[in-house]
């Protein structure tokens, strides 16, 4: 049988993952630790398929169990993360106050669809250029300021259209960051 | 040796070996509770909750195949409760996907059917889904239907516990998990599986079947794996 490819995506530091999985060898909910500190180094803050079959490969764990925990948790990504992050929050709170009609505005500015996919509750959506990565979040914990809205780890409450509106023009005068 | 307790099944008093879960000392005694995640000589997940029982002195019902019975205990497998929960935790799983039995391989040999007529359901009181599920041909050998599939993770247990191979996992959760091989890789990609077709064997419905069946025609023998894990000294 041959082996599986030993090779990185590009973006992965080889010895940073070896770094990462020495130090966790062993220890009980390895895998965690982990996953999560290699999606932190990628610039891309995802975990590319190519390096979770090699974190496989080194540690014996099946490629599915891997897969199964990355897939388990919203905090992994198997997709590459835009440069910006907007969250908005689709829980009972922060849908009875608007979240819904906020999220479709978000999707519009960046140029999604907005059918079907506004009416799923788990979405993760990044656009083509890689500057703007759009999600949406079970509920923040802060349902009194609902609808709440995270914008790059700036958190928002009592978010309405002509606020959102002013980050948006904020975000669009930003030098792209890399 | 371990201790001998006193339990009682319906009112029936039965003498078990402790350590043996509710499920096991019925069984051992001739009753039988409804199960489908559960397969003797496999692990015991809990998750589909149709083997749930009444423990008096406990305020929750309790699943059968997980919990070990205790001296003194007074058990209930049946009432109208009971019958109730078991229906709706039934019809919650055939809303989920799209089960058609009449263009089914597995038709008149899957549990899930057999069960929904064991528990006589009629109709389901709540919307089908229809989700829109792939079917992944592309072992040379079998054919994985996610349409069919309840999420029992019986193929999950069999090629961890019994094959070793640890191809299958369940991906994502809630209403999107799935079952994946691999990194959700094409089963017949797969370089863990070993082609033993255990998975096959033990799945309860037609969401893994052998290739080249027609309607009807997919039979399964799950014994085989029950055997096998005795001979290994599985406790069962
Ligand atoms: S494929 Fe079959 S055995 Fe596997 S989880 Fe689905 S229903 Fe259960
Ligand atoms: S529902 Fe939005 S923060 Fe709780
Ligand atoms: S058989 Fe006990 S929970 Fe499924």
């Amino acid at each position: 049988m041959p082996s599986p490819p030993l090779q990185l995506a590009s973006g992965l530091d080889h010895e940073f993952v070896d770094n990462v999985l020495g130090k966790q060898q062993g220890r009980p909910g390895a895998l965690l630790a982990i996953l999560q500190q290699v999606q932190n180094h990628h610039p891309r803050k995802y975990l590319p398929l190519e390096t979770l079959e090699y974190i496989g490969a080194r540690t014996r764990i099946p490629l599915a169990r891997i897969y199964s925990v990355a897939t388990f948790f919203a905090l992994f990504n198997l997709e590459p993360q835009g440069r910006n992050t907007i969250s908005v929050c689709r829980g009972t709170a922060c849908h009875t106050r608007g979240s819904r009609d906020l999220f479709v505005k978000l999707l519009m500015y960046y140029g999604f669809r907005t059918e079907g996919d506004a009416e799923t509750d788990q979405l993760v959506v990044t656009t083509a250029d890689g500057n703007m990565t759009l999600r949406t979040v079970a509920c923040f914990g802060q349902c009194a300021l609902a609808p709440v809205i995270e914008v790059n780890h700036a958190i928002f409450g009592h978010m309405n259209e002509p606020t959102l509106q002013r980050e948006l023009d904020a975000l669009a005068q930003q030098e792209p960051r890399i | 040796m371990s201790q001998q307790i006193s339990v009682r099944i319906d009112n029936e008093l039965y003498t078990a070996t402790e350590g043996r879960t509710i499920l096991q000392v019925a069984a051992d005694n001739g009753r039988s509770i409804p199960t489908l995640c559960y397969l003797e000589g496999l692990s015991a997940p809990g998750s589909c909750r149709l083997c749930l029982v009444e423990v008096a002195g406990v305020g929750r019902l309790l699943p059968a195949c997980t919990t070990p019975a205790r001296s003194g205990m007074s058990v209930t497998t049946n009432s109208d409760a009971l019958a109730h929960n078991r229906l709706m935790a039934l019809e919650l799983l055939f809303i989920e996907r799209n089960h058609v039995c009449s263009v089914c391989v597995s038709n008149g040999h899957c549990e899930l059917q057999s069960m929904a007529q064991r528990l006589g359901m009629t109709h389901v009181h709540l919307p089908y889904n229809f989700p829109r599920l792939p079917v992944d041909v592309s072992h040379p050998r079998f054919v994985l239907d996610h349409n069919r599939c309840i999420l029992c993770s019986r193929c999950v247990r069999v090629c961890d516990e019994i094959e070793g191979a640890q191809v299958w996992d369940i991906s994502a959760r809630g209403i999107n998990s799935m079952l994946v091989a691999e990194l959700d890789r094409p089963w017949g990609e797969a370089q863990s599986c070993t082609s033993c077709g255990k998975c096959v064997q033990v799945c309860p419905t037609g969401a893994l079947v052998e290739k080249g069946q027609a309607v009807e025609e997919m039979t399964k023998r799950n014994r085989i794996v029950t055997d096998l894990a005795v001979k290994r000294g599985a406790r069962t």
